[in-house]
C-alpha cells in the first residue's frame, strides 16, 4: 500500500523551488492552441462556403488557409511541449512526480504539459485531415 | 418481393399478411439499414460491419485485460509494465485506429454527397405535419404533384430537394441511404441511387410534434421502363369513377368541399393545402404510410381522422352517414 | 503542562469548535449552509428526481412494449419522453455531481467548508424550486413536449401551452445554480486545499472537478443566451428562429449543442472522477498514470467543445464542417481511452480486492466501453447519416450515461454512504441490486442498437408490427423493468431502518485520501485540525496522521472567537495565506432562491408584476446577505492559526476569494455575451445582405456617445478604487456617484440609437439582434449601478474603508468586464454595418 520508495527523496528536495517560472496556465496552453486552430478552421470553412463558394462550390484557398493555420498551430504546440519537457527533466527525479517538493511540482506541471501538447498535436493533425480529403462545399 | 409496407393500426385480415412478412423478414425489415438497396446504404452498411467487428474485438480485449488485471494478474506485473499498457493500449493504438477510421469516413463523404447536376430523376419533397408533399420535376420542367410516396428507377441517381414550411422534419429511406433534415427557411439536398428493385419504407426521423410517429411513406424501386409508365400515369388526370356508387362519392367529395384542400386533377377540386389525391387509390399506403390502401381504410381515415392521426390538420368527417362514407371511400380507392 | 491540563485544553478547544460549527436544530435546521447538510439535501433531491425520471422511462417502455399500443396517447407520450430526458440531464446528472462535490470535496481537501457556503445553499434551493416546478408540470398535463432539445420552430410556433416556457425558465434557473456551483468548486479547489497539498499532490477527484467547473463556465452560458432569445421570441415575438422574418432555427441548434455536448462530459468526468477515487483504494496502491489522467481530464475538457455539430450532421452543413467536427469527435476518444487504461493499469500493478463499489465500477467499465465504441462509430458523419435520430442513438446515449454516470455514481453511493450517516449499506443487497441492474440494463438497451439499425426512429409514441421492431422492443421493455427492480432493491437498502446497525469503523475501505479522516459518525467541523499534507495518499503514507489531527496538533484546532474559519492557501504550493471566516446558517439564501424562482415562474405565466415583485425580493435578500455576510471587517487584522503561524483574516484585491468568484462568474457572463454576438454574425453568414438596410441601423453617433459615457463611468470606478486606497474619501464618493449617472445616461444613449431610427424588433431578425444586445448591456448596466450604489452605502456605513476595501475591488473587476461588453456591442452595432 504505502510506496516503499517514498522516503528516498531526490537530491534536489531542498533546492530552491523554481516557482517564478511556474503557473497553472501552462497546462491549458497547448489545448487552447488546438481550440483556436479548430475554431479558425471551422469559421474559415463555414464563411467560405456561405459567402464565397456557395453549397457545392470549390474549397480552393480555404484549404490553403487551413494548412497555414495547421502549420502555425503545430509549431506553437511543439514549443509549449518543449517548455514542458524542460520542466519535466529538471533535476534528476523521474515520474510520477509525487514528492511533496516544489521541484517535483515543477516537474509534474512540465510532464502534464508535455502530455497535453502531445494530445493537442495529434488532435490538431486530425482536425486538419478533412481539409486534405474534402474538395468542395458539398 | 415482400407485400409491403405493412401498415399498422389495422386488424383482422391484414394480420395474416403481417405474420407472413414477419417470418420473411425475421432478421430484417423493409426499413432496415442492414439490407441495403442503394449505393449510400451499401457503403454505410459495409462501414458498419467493419466497425462492428472491430468493436467486438476491442471490447473483448479491453474487458479481458480488466478481468485479467483484477483476477489473475495480481502481483505478476510491475508499474513499468502497467505504464507501458497506458501508452500502448491507451494512447498509441487508439490514435492509429481512429486516424484510419476518420480517413475512411472522410473519403466516403463525396460518395454519399455526389454532384447532382446529371441526376436522372428530380424530386422535390416538402415535409409537413404529418405528411409529405412530393413533386416530380421532369427534365422538360413539368411538375407532377403527388404525396406520401416515392418511386424510383433502379440504377439511376435521384436528386431530392428538401424543404419544410412548418417545423423541422427529416427525410429518410433507410434501405437506400442516409437521412437529410428538412428545415424551414433552408433548402437541403439528398442524392440516392437504388441498386435493386423492391418495396421499402421511409420515415420522418426528426421529432416534429404530436404525430411524428405517424409520418412515413412507401417507397418502391422499379425497372426504368416501369418507372416511366408509373410517372406517366401520375402525370395524367384522374380516371372517371367506375361505378355509380363511386360517382356518387365524387359528387359528395365536391359537395363537402374536400376540394378546398385537396386536388383531384381533372375535376374542379384544386386545393393545395392537403395532399394531391389524383391517384391516391394507386398508392402503396394511406395517411402517410400508416394505413393500407383499401376502401375500409379510406372510410376510417375520413371518419376517424384524429383517432388515426392525433392533431392532424384535416378535420374528421365522422358525422357523415355510413353510406356517404362508403361512397367517398369507394371513389377515392378507385383513383388509381 | 501536565497531560491533564493538555487534555482539558483540547476538550475546551473541541467544545468551542463544535459550538462554532453546530448544525441548527428544529425548524432552523433548514437554515443550515454547511457543506455536509447542503450536500446531503442536494444528493437526496437529485436522487428523488432520478427515480421520478426513471418512472417516466418505465412508462415509455410500457407504451413501446407492443406495436400500436394505446397505453399512452401521443400527446402524453411526448410529454413523458421530453420530461424523462430533461429531468435525467438537468435535474439528476448535472446536480448529482454538484451534490457529491459539495458533500465530499471539502472533506477531501481537509477544509472545514467551501469558501461560499451560502452560495451552495442558494444553488440548492434554486435547484429544488426549479426542479419541482418542471417535474410538477406533468401532473397538470402542462409539461414541455418538444423533446429535451426543444427545437424551434416546433416549440416557438406550434406548441402553445406553458410547457415550453416551463422548460426554458425552469432550466435557466437551474443553470444559474450550476454556475454558482462552478464558482464554488473552482475557488474551493484552487484556494482551499490543506497546507502542503501542492498541485501535484491534489486528489484526482479535485482535478476532474476543476476541469468540469471550468467547462460549466463555457458550456452553460450559451444555453442561457439561447434561452433568452427563445423566450424573447415566445413572449414578445422577436423572430430569432422564424425564417419568414430572417431568423433561423439552426441558430438554436448551435447554441443548444455548444452547451449540450460539453454537458455530456460535464456529467461524465465527475463520475469518472469517482472511479479514479475508488480504483486505487481497492487496488491497494496509488493510481498508475496520475499525470496521464490529468492530461485526459484537461484534454477531454477542451476537445469536448469541438463536438457540437455532430448532433447536426444531417442538417445539410457543408462536408468540410462535418469533417472538422468528425475529427474532433474521434480525437476525444483518445483521452477517454487513456483514462480507462490508467484504471486497468492500476488494477494490474496492484492487488485488487472484491467489494460492492468495485463491482459497480467493473459493470460501469463493461457498459461504458460499448458506449464509447458506438460513440466513435457515430462520430463518423456517414454512419451517423443512417443512425442519427434512431434507436441506435438511444442505445448509445444510455450506454454512455448509464455506464459512464449511473453505475459509477451508484458504486460511489455505496462507497461514500458511511460518510453521510456513519452506517454502511448492505453488501448482499448491493450485489443483488447490481446484477439486476446490470442484466436489466443490457437486456433493455443492447437490442436497441439493432432496433435502430433496422430503421426505428426515436421519439415515436408507437410503431407498426411486422417491420422488424416487435420482438426487440418487447425484450427492451422487459429489460427496463428488471433494471427498475435493481433500483428498487438499491432504494430499499438506502431507506431501510439502520438503527440497530453498528457504526462503521473509521476509514472502512482503508482509503488514502482525507475525506476518510473523520470520525463515524462525523462531527460538523469536518476535521478536528487541518493537517499538513505530504503525499497523494496521506492516510497511507503519513504515519500517525489521524492521531495528530484528532489531537488538534495541526492548523485551526480552535475557534476562540466562535466563528467558522477555514484556511486559504496558494494555488500551486498550497502555502497558507489567509484564515477565511465563512458565514453560518441563514434563511436569506432560501428567501433569495424563492425570489429568484418567483421571477422565473411568474414570467412563465406572464404575470409580470408578480415577477417584478419577486425580483425585488430576491435582490433585497441577496443584498442583505452580502451586506451582513461578506467583506466583514475583522476585530483584528490577523490571528494565530496554530503551528506558530499567524495569518491575516482579511485579504483584498486578487487575493480575496470574492475577487476570484467575480472573475469566474464574469468569465461565464462573457461566454453568454459571446453567444449573443455569435448570433449576430451567424445571421450575417446566412443572409445575402445583413444588416438588411444599412440606413435603418442604430447609426454611429448614439452608440459612440454611449461608449464614451460607459468608458467614463468605468474610468471613474477605477479611479474611485485608487482614491479610496489613497484615503481621498470625498473624491471616492463623488466618482462613484458620477459613475452611476453616466451609466444611466450611457444606457439611455445606447437605446436611443435604434429607437430614433425606428428599429422594430418584431419586424425582422436584424432589429431584434440589435435590441437584444442593447437589452443585454442595459441589464448589466443596471447591475453595475446597484454595485456602485452598494459601495457608496458601504462607504458611508464605514464597512468599506481605505484599509478594508474588498467591495470596491470586486466591483471594479465587474466594471472591467462591463467595459469590454459595451466596447464589443458598440463595435458590432455601429461598426459592423459600415464594414459589411
Amino acid at each position: 500500500m504505502a510506496d516503499p520508495q517514498r522516503l528516498d527523496l531526490p537530491h534536489d528536495a531542498r533546492d530552491p523551488p523554481p516557482r517564478a517560472r511556474d503557473s497553472l496556465w501552462i497546462l491549458p496552453l497547448a489545448p487552447t492552441v488546438w481550440a483556436l486552430h479548430f475554431l479558425a478552421s471551422y469559421v474559415t470553412g463555414a464563411v467560405w462556403c456561405a459567402k464565397v463558394a456557395g453549397y457545392g462550390g470549390p474549397l480552393g484557398d480555404a484549404r490553403v488557409l487551413v494548412g497555414i493555420y495547421t502549420a502555425v498551430a503545430l509549431a506553437i504546440i511543439a514549443l509549449v511541449g518543449m517548455a514542458g519537457w524542460r520542466r519535466h527533466s529538471y533535476g534528476d527525479a523521474t515520474a510520477p512526480h509525487d514528492f511533496a517538493t516544489a521541484a517535483d511540482r515543477h516537474r509534474f506541471l512540465g510532464f502534464a504539459t508535455v502530455l497535453l501538447a502531445a494530445l493537442s498535436f495529434v488532435a490538431t493533425l486530425l482536425v486538419a485531415l478533412p481539409a486534405v480529403f474534402t474538395g468542395s462545399c458539398r | 418481393m415482400p407485400a409491403l409496407p405493412i401498415p399498422f393500426l389495422t386488424h383482422g385480415r391484414r394480420l395474416t399478411a403481417a405474420a407472413g412478412v414477419l417470418a420473411l423478414a425475421a432478421c430484417d425489415g423493409p426499413q432496415s439499414t442492414l439490407t441495403p438497396a442503394g449505393v449510400g446504404a451499401e457503403r454505410i452498411a459495409d462501414l458498419w460491419w467493419w466497425m462492428f467487428g472491430g468493436a467486438v474485438v476491442i471490447w473483448v480485449v479491453v474487458i479481458g485485460l480488466a478481468v485479467y488485471a483484477t483476477r489473475f494478474g495480481t502481483g505478476r506485473h510491475d508499474v513499468r509494465r502497467a505504464r507501458l499498457l497506458i501508452i500502448g493500449a491507451g494512447a498509441v493504438f487508439p490514435t492509429v485506429v481512429l486516424t484510419a477510421l476518420l480517413i475512411w469516413g472522410l473519403r466516403l463523404m463525396p460518395v454519399l454527397r455526389p454532384p447532382t447536376g446529371d441526376a436522372a430523376v428530380r424530386v422535390e419533397v416538402e415535409g409537413l405535419r404529418w405528411w409529405w408533399r412530393v413533386t416530380y420535376v421532369t427534365p422538360d420542367g413539368r411538375r407532377i404533384p403527388l404525396a406520401n410516396e416515392i418511386r424510383l428507377p433502379v440504377g439511376q441517381m435521384a436528386a431530392f430537394t428538401l424543404t419544410s414550411p412548418d417545423v423541422i422534419h427529416s427525410f429518410w429511406i433507410p434501405s437506400l441511404g442516409g437521412k437529410m433534415d428538412m428545415i424551414p427557411g433552408r433548402v437541403t439536398e439528398l442524392a440516392l441511387e437504388p441498386t435493386r428493385t423492391g418495396v421499402f419504407r421511409g420515415a420522418c426521423a426528426e421529432y416534429c410534434g404530436t404525430s411524428h410517429a405517424l409520418m412515413q411513406f412507401g417507397v418502391e424501386v422499379l425497372e426504368p421502363a416501369a418507372f416511366d409508365d408509373w410517372l406517366a400515369t401520375q402525370a395524367a388526370p384522374a380516371e372517371a369513377p367506375a361505378s355509380p356508387e363511386a360517382a356518387r362519392g365524387r359528387e359528395l367529395f365536391l359537395a363537402f368541399g374536400c376540394g378546398a384542400c385537396h386536388a383531384v386533377r381533372g375535376t374542379p377540386a384544386d386545393g393545395t393545402i392537403g395532399p394531391d389525391l389524383t391517384h391516391v387509390g394507386g398508392r402503396l399506403t394511406l395517411g402517410a404510410g400508416i394505413l393500407p390502401n383499401d376502401p375500409a381504410a379510406f372510410a376510417r381515415w375520413i371518419g376517424d381522422t384524429h383517432e388515426v392521426k392525433p392533431d392532424a390538420e384535416m378535420p374528421p368527417f365522422g358525422m357523415l352517414p355510413a353510406a356517404d362514407l362508403r361512397a367517398l371511400a369507394l371513389y377515392l380507392d378507385g383513383l388509381t | 503542562m501536565s497531560d491533564d491540563t493538555e487534555t482539558r485544553r483540547a476538550a475546551a478547544q473541541a467544545e468551542r469548535l463544535l459550538t462554532a460549527w453546530k448544525t441548527p436544530t428544529g425548524w432552523r435546521y433548514w437554515s443550515a449552509v454547511n457543506n455536509s447538510e447542503v450536500g446531503l439535501w442536494y444528493t437526496t433531491v437529485a436522487f428523488a428526481f432520478f427515480f421520478f425520471a426513471g418512472i417516466l422511462g418505465l412508462l415509455i417502455r410500457a407504451q413501446l412494449a407492443v406495436p400500436g399500443n394505446d397505453f399512452l396517447d401521443a400527446d402524453t407520450y411526448n410529454q413523458v419522453f421530453t420530461l424523462h430526458g430533461t429531468v435525467m440531464m438537468f435535474l439528476f446528472a448535472v446536480p448529482i455531481f454538484e451534490a457529491f462535490s459539495i458533500m465530499i470535496l471539502p472533506e477531501m481537501l481537509g477544509a472545514r467548508d467551501l469558501p461560499f457556503p451560502r452560495l451552495s445553499a442558494y444553488g440548492f434551493w434554486s435547484f429544488l424550486i426549479g426542479g419541482v416546478f418542471v417535474c410538477g408540470s406533468i401532473l397538470f398535463d402542462a409539461a414541455p413536449k418538444g423533446g429535451w432539445f426543444m427545437y424551434p420552430p416546433l416549440t416557438t410556433e406550434y406548441q402553445d401551452g406553458v410547457g415550453v416556457d416551463i422548460w426554458l425558465l425552469g432550466l435557466s434557473f437551474i443553470e444559474v445554480a450550476s454556475i454558482a456551483a462552478a464558482v464554488e468548486l473552482i475557488v474551493g479547489i484552487l484556494k482551499c486545499r490543506p497546507p502542503g497539498m501542492r498541485i501535484n499532490l491534489m486528489p484526482l477527484y479535485a482535478w476532474y472537478l476543476l476541469v468540469v467547473a471550468a467547462m460549466i463556465l463555457f458550456a452553460f452560458p450559451p444555453l442561457i443566451t439561447g434561452d433568452l432569445l427563445f423566450e424573447m421570441q415566445r413572449a414578445f415575438d422577436w423572430p430569432f428562429f422564424d425564417p419568414d422574418r430572417g431568423g433561423d432555427p439552426l441558430l438554436w441548434q448551435h447554441l443548444f449543442w455548444i452547451f449540450g455536448h460539453p454537458e455530456v462530459y460535464i456529467i461524465f468526468l465527475p463520475a469518472i472522477a469517482l472511479v479514479a477515487t475508488m480504483v486505487p483504494v481497492f487496488a491497494r496502491r496509488p493510481i498508475v498514470g496520475y499525470s496521464w489522467i490529468v492530461l485526459a481530464a484537461v484534454g477531454t475538457g477542451f476537445i469536448s467543445f469541438g463536438l457540437w455539430v455532430h448532433h447536426m450532421y444531417t442538417t445539410g452543413l457543408p462536408g468540410l464542417t462535418l469533417g472538422f467536427f468528425s475529427a474532433a469527435s474521434v480525437a476525444v476518444a483518445i483521452p477517454t481511452g487513456i483514462q480507462i487504461f490508467c484504471f486497468v493499469a492500476t488494477a494490474l500493478a496492484g492487488r485488487v480486492i472484491a467489494s460492492t463499489p468495485m463491482l459497480y465500477v467493473s459493470g460501469a467499465l463493461a457498459i461504458f466501453v460499448i458506449g464509447g465504441l458506438t460513440g466513435v462509430m457515430v462520430a463518423l458523419a456517414p454512419f451517423d447519416f443512417q443512425v442519427h435520430d434512431t434507436y441506435f442513438i438511444v442505445a448509445h446515449v444510455h450506454y454512455v450515461l448509464v455506464g459512464g454516470v449511473v453505475f459509477p455514481v451508484t458504486g460511489a453511493f455505496y462507497y461514500f454512504y458511511p460518510l453521510a450517516g456513519g452506517k454502511t449499506l448492505s453488501d448482499r443487497l448491493g450485489r443483488i441490486a447490481f446484477w439486476l441492474m446490470f442484466s436489466g440494463f443490457n437486456i433493455a438497451f443492447l437490442p436497441m442498437h439493432l432496433t435502430g439499425l433496422r430503421g426505428m426512429p426515436r421519439r415515436v409514441f408507437t410503431y407498426e408490427g411486422g417491420v422488424g421492431f416487435d420482438v426487440l422492443n418487447l425484450v427492451s421493455s422487459i429489460g427496463a423493468f428488471i433494471l427498475a427492480a435493481g433500483f428498487a432493491v438499491f432504494l430499499w437498502d438506502v431507506l431501510r431502518p439502520k438503527g440497530r446497525q453498528p457504526y462503521s469503523p473509521r476509514n472502512p475501505w482503508n482509503a488514502g485520501t482525507l475525506e476518510w479522516l473523520g470520525e463515524m459518525p462525523d462531527k460538523p467541523w469536518g476535521v478536528r485540525s487541518i493537517p499538513v499534507i505530504e503525499s497523494r495518499n496521506p492516510l497511507w503514507d503519513q504515519p500517525n496522521l489521524v492521531r495528530d489531527v484528532d489531537a488538534g496538533r495541526f492548523y485551526l484546532p480552535d475557534a476562540e472567537e466562535l466563528k467558522r474559519e477555514t484556511l486559504v492557501t496558494s494555488i500551486l504550493d498550497a502555502e497558507p495565506i489567509q484564515c477565511l471566516r465563512v458565514p453560518g446558517p441563514t434563511f436569506l439564501t432560501m428567501g433569495a432562491a424563492a425570489g429568484t424562482g418567483g421571477v422565473f415562474i411568474f414570467s412563465t405565466y406572464h404575470w409580470w408584476w408578480l415577477a417584478g415583485l419577486s425580483g425585488v425580493l430576491a435582490l433585497g435578500m441577496v443584498l442583505t446577505w452580502l451586506w451582513t455576510g461578506t467583506a466583514l471587517i475583522p476585530e483584528k487584522p490577523a490571528k494565530d492559526v496554530g503551528l506558530g503561524t499567524t495569518l491575516p483574516l482579511y485579504k483584498s484585491g486578487p487575493q480575496s476569494v470574492g475577487w476570484w468568484a467575480m472573475f469566474i462568474t464574469m468569465m461565464g457572463d462573457m461566454t453568454a455575451f459571446a453567444g449573443l454576438v455569435f448570433g449576430y454574425y451567424f445571421y450575417w453568414t446566412i443572409h445575402e445582405d445583413f444588416p438588411p438596410d444599412p440606413a435603418a441601423g442604430p447609426g454611429v453617433a448614439w452608440p459612440l456617445t454611449a461608449l464614451g459615457l460607459f468608458l467614463a463611468a468605468w474610468l471613474l470606478t477605477v479611479l474611485a478604487r485608487r482614491w479610496n486606497a489613497g484615503g481621498r474619501r470625498q473624491s471616492f464618493f463623488a466618482a462613484l456617484g458620477l459613475a452611476c449617472l453616466l451609466t444611466v445616461a450611457g444606457t439611455a444613449a445606447l437605446a436611443t440609437g435604434p429607437a430614433v431610427t425606428g428599429l422594430d424588433p418584431t419586424a425582422h431578425v436584424y432589429p431584434a439582434t440589435v435590441w437584444v444586445l442593447v437589452l443585454w448591456v442595459g441589464i448589466h448596466a443596471a447591475v453595475g449601478v446597484v454595485m456602485l450604489l452598494y459601495c457608496i452605502a458601504r462607504g458611508f456605513a464605514g464597512k468599506l474603508t481605505p484599509q478594508w476595501d474588498i467591495d470596491i475591488h470586486v466591483v471594479t473587476l465587474f466594471w472591467h468586464f462591463l467595459a469590454v461588453t459595451v466596447l464589443v456591442t458598440v463595435a458590432t452595432l455601429a461598426g459592423f454595418p459600415l464594414v459589411a
